[in-house]
């Protein structure tokens, strides 16, 4: 009856995969720089000269109507992750609490005159328990999961790649136009009574300047950060068979210690 | 699959197309700031800043050009997530279906938990709550049975 104790312990953690699924889920910077690349128009609209504006207008219609997609992408690659990370949860060790307690209480009441039959019956439900406990449901639910899940997910993450590389390339594009007009403009003021515009534009350069500056840097965290969740669970799909193996685990491990230090990296310049 | 790998190669040649616009504004930005530079601090006739300024509303232009292929390109890329997007919301929600199963399986230890409980009132001769309680458990055991011999997935 104590065996049961110790058989219930020697389950597989999943403890990494579930610290991956949660580092994953939170998917730092996308949904913010999407909603950036909506905004395009809103900000670049009173740099623009009216044929350009034109333009602007229609390609704004554009970026409206596709960015509930967007959201809806990065929504299910999100829901994916909790829930890949629920399955990887710790019930299981309330499971094992659950255990301990029944061999606790099945001796107590052992000595209090238990029916032999009684007695029968809790042994086989905690031998069965043991067993389902032991049979690794849960990390067998992990398996079909990750199995199942890996090229579609694979596919998500990739489009996601692109769409970043594409708002990035938007944004640039996007700093040019509000830079550029005082590239050319501030080199033409050169009378007296253009000094405080030319100051003003100066300023305004500068921290237009900077603003663009820390975007690009994360454009480029927000890609990093795809790119580890799309390795990771390429990892953890190669390994399903071995999900208690040392090198496995630190591998995951690995992984979602990377995905939070850009978590972190995000956090510490918001726009 | 044919379709989505059409739809990327789509998005591969409208960005591009893109890309080369984009690069075309910043050829046209480099020449008129490489004009301005040879002036140094000499002031520039009105002709040749009307012609700088003319560059530059060709550059705006091309950007806005470029941005909107990178929208339409944003469009394509979106439309060929839809597949795989609706299959993995199937498999969250069937992962989600065994969370629940699993949650069945902690209910049946809370179940023992009751019933060691009522054990505890066995002792006292009171054993048809017992049996009750057993009879319960045995169903629970059933489902749980009916869940091993369908394995996850």
């Amino acid at each position: 009856m104590f065996l049961l104790v110790g058989c219930a312990s020697t389950t597989i953690s999943l403890q990494e995969v579930r610290e991956f699924a949660d580092a994953s889920a939170k998917l730092g910077g996308y949904g913010e720089l999407s909603n950036r690349f909506r905004g395009t128009y809103a900000r670049e609209q009173p740099y623009l000269s009216p044929a350009a504006d034109l333009l602007a207008r229609e390609t704004d219609v554009k970026r409206r109507a596709v960015y509930d997609d967007f959201v809806s992408v990065q929504r299910t690659v999100v829901l994916y992750m909790q829930t890949l990370s629920l399955l990887a949860g710790d019930a299981r060790y309330d499971l094992s609490a659950q255990i301990d307690e029944l061999g606790n209480g099945l001796k107590a009441n052992a000595e209090s005159g238990l029916e032999q039959r009684h007695v029968a019956a809790y042994t086989g439900l905690t031998r069965l328990l043991t067993r389902v406990i032991a049979s690794g449901y849960q990390g067998r639910s992990v398996e079909t999961m990750v199995r199942d899940g890996d090229a579609d997910l694979q596919t998500l993450i990739d489009g996601m790649l692109t769409l970043t590389r594409l708002y990035a390339k938007t944004n640039e594009n996007e700093k040019k136009t509000v830079l550029g007009m005082f590239d050319i403009e501030i080199p033409f003021s050169k009378k007296a009574q253009d000094r405080m515009l030319v100051t003003l534009a100066k300023v305004h350069y500068m921290s237009k300047s900077s603003e663009y500056r820390l975007l690009d840097r994360r454009y480029d965290l927000a890609q990093q950060g795809l790119i580890k969740v799309s390795q990771g669970h390429k990892k953890l799909r190669e390994n399903l068979a071995n999900l208690s193996g040392l090198e496995i685990r630190s591998a995951l491990a690995k992984f979602a210690s990377d995905l939070r230090m850009i978590h972190n990296a995000m956090n510490d310049k918001p726009i | 699959m044919q379709a989505q790998q059409q739809g990327l190669s789509n998005v591969a040649q409208v960005e591009a197309l893109a890309d080369q616009l984009s690069a075309c504004a910043d050829a046209i930005h480099a020449r008129v700031m490489k004009d301005i530079a040879r002036h140094g601090d000499a002031p520039m006739s009105d002709k040749e800043q009307a012609l700088a300024r003319a560059l530059l509303e060709d550059e705006m232009l091309l950007r806005q050009r470029a941005n909107g292929l990178y929208a339409d390109a944003a469009s394509i890329v979106v439309k060929a997530l839809n597949r795989p997007q609706q299959h993995v919301m199937e498999l969250t929600a069937a992962a989600a279906e065994k969370i629940r199963k699993i949650a069945l399986l902690g209910d049946v230890t809370g179940l023992v938990a009751g019933l060691l409980l009522l054990g505890g009132a066995a002792a006292t001769g009171q054993v048809a709550p017992i049996l009750l309680a057993l009879k319960k458990i045995s169903d629970q055991l059933k489902a749980v049975e009916l869940h091993r011999a369908k394995p996850a997935g």
